[in-house]
This record gives C-alpha cells, structure tokens and sequence, in this order.
C-alpha cells in the first residue's frame, strides 16, 4: 500500500518531465466488433481487454480474451466461441507491436495525436503483420486511445460456413478504445 | 392426397421455422441459473495459472467456476459494469466481470471482505478472468 502512494505522488509530481519514460496501461480496454452481413447485423464488446504502451520504445501490446466478448444472442456466443474463433483451443488474441511515431510526438503536452501501431496480430491462432491508424489523446495525466479497422476472417483463417455466408460479414468492422494510466488501472 | 401432403409438408416447416427462430432467439442465460462445475479458492486458481498457464487453461478455461476470494478491489464502470478483484496474494488477482443479463442484489463491495462469485473462466490476462459473474449467497 505505502510503495504504491509514493510511486503515485512520484509520478504526479514528475509527470510533466518524465512522461515520456513512463509505461502506460490498463486492464479495461473496450473492444468491440460489428459484423454487417445482408441478412444480419452481428455485434459483441469486450470490456477488460489488456493495453501496455511504453512512451519512451513505442512498443505496445494489446490482448483480449475471446470467451469474454459479450454477446445478445446466447446462439451467436455459442457459434462464435465454438464455430468460428474455437476459443477452447486459442483462447486469446492479442497485438504487439509498437507505435510507428512515438518518438515524434511531444507526450507532455496535452493534445490528440495521429498515431500508426505496426506489429503482430495473432486471431484463431494465426499471425500476421499489421499497420493501423490510431489517436492518442493525452489528457489529466491518461492516455485515451481509440482505433479502427476491419479484420478480414479469411486472414486468420476463420471459416464462415457456406450456409451462413449472408449472414456473416467478410470483413469484421472493430472499434478500440481504452484509457491507459499509469497506475495500475 | 397430394393437398394433404403439401399440407403437412408447410406445416412441418412452419413448426421448425418457429422452433429455429425460438432458440435463434434466446438471450444469453443469467449466470445465476447455471451450474458450477468446481470450487476453489481465488490464490489457488490463480496459482495454477501463474505455475502453468496452458495446463490451467485445459482444466479451466469455459469452465463455470465457484470462486471463494477476499475483494481487493471493486469498481463501476461509466457504463455501469461492475469489477470486482480477488485477492490472490500476488501482483494481479482473479478480476471478475459481472453478468450483464443479471439484476445483482450488490454491485458495491468493501476491500477486504470475504465472497463467493461463479462465472465462466475466461483464461489469463494479467488477471484470471471470470466472465459473466453473480455472487453467491452462502
């Protein structure tokens, strides 16, 4: 408990200089995903996924546990877990990488900044190099990072039945957004 | 003949139409009505997970866990989804999300006070995750 409140006043006192080395995260990122097919719209969000970005390297890791995505339907959970993501077998997907321009920004002032995460993003078991846009808003001391892009299932080898083709979208829309402090929420 | 067979024939479909759409829509069931399927304590699971993560995940993942724990911390989030951590007596704990299809009797939560919870076991991030929990009375 003591160890903790002097890191904070520490780090509060120094935030403006030393912002740059610090290691920023948090373990309730939202994630979520929509899939707009012809005859359906399929939607699902997962509140605790899992961001560390350290300033100083630019390297960031992201990863989202899939039994965790909430769904509506109890039939869409269940085929998502079981059919298309086999989460018994790869229970996690995650991002790591770094952002491509970390050293260019000035993280001490506060502002909103275009970013680009490039890395590895592994879904169903399979890996495959990645870049994607992003901001990053510096703000009271919090990282408030937000993304968007698509994630195409056959990429990551997801097979969409034949049966269910119209009801499931080829390219999965996701939204990410996440407040990283550096504490340890 | 043919009248009635054609007959039968929607009918028959009609009613698997209607049965495909009732079980199409169900909602996901509150975690309150299912069944746990092994007890233990929030160090121990933990434990198994910090000794041998893949191991843990065979004989927990997607499993409907009883957890016994002592609440290191608790939170709402702005949109009303409550987090609940046990202590573990390590750096992370077992961080259980609650169920959103439930009305939870509690959602605040003294740290330091002993409860129970069952959810699903969702693996490791940091945390050992259970999704979707209520607390149990006992």
């Amino acid at each position: 408990m003591m160890k903790k409140s002097w890191l904070m006043a520490l780090s509060l006192g120094l935030w403006g200089t030393v912002l740059s080395a610090q290691k920023f995260m948090t373990r309730d990122a939202r994630i979520s995903f929509l899939s707009e097919a012809p005859l359906e719209k399929i939607e699902a969000i997962n509140k605790s996924g899992s961001a560390v970005l350290d300033l100083e390297s630019g390297r960031m890791e992201w990863k989202v546990l899939i039994k965790n995505f909430i769904f509506e339907k109890k039939l869409m959970q269940e085929h998502f877990n079981e059919n298309y993501m086999e989460s018994d077998k790869y229970p996690n997907a995650t991002f790591k990488g770094e952002v491509v321009n970390a050293r260019e920004i000035n993280w001490s002032k506060e502002g909103t900044y275009d970013v680009r995460a490039r890395g590895k993003m592994t879904i169903h078991g399979v890996e495959r190099d990645i870049e994607v846009p992003g901001k990053i808003t510096v703000s009271a001391g919090k990282l408030n990072v937000t993304a968007d892009f698509k994630v195409a299932c056959a990429d990551y080898n997801i097979a969409i039945p034949t049966v269910v083709r119209d009801n499931i979208a080829k390219e999965i829309a996701v939204h990410v957004e996440a407040a990283l402090t550096t504490l340890n929420r | 003949m043919k009248k009635r067979l054609l007959l039968l024939a929607l009918l028959l479909a009609a009613m698997g139409a209607a049965v495909g759409l009732y079980f199409y829509r169900q909602k996901v069931p509150s975690m309150a009505t299912q069944k746990a399927d092994l007890t233990l304590s929030a160090a121990e699971l933990f434990a198994a997970f910090e000794t041998d993560e893949a191991a843990a995940n065979a004989r927990y993942l997607g499993k409907i866990l009883m957890v016994k724990g002592q609440v290191r911390e608790a939170n709402t989030l702005a949109d009303g989804t409550v987090k609940v951590v046990l202590n573990a007596g390590r750096d992370f704990g077992v961080l259980c999300e609650f169920d959103p299809n439930t009305q939870h009797p509690r959602t605040t939560f003294q740290p330091g006070e002993n409860i129970t919870v069952k959810g699903e076991c969702a693996g490791l991030n940091f945390d050992v995750l259970l999704a979707r929990c209520v607390v149990v009375e006992e």
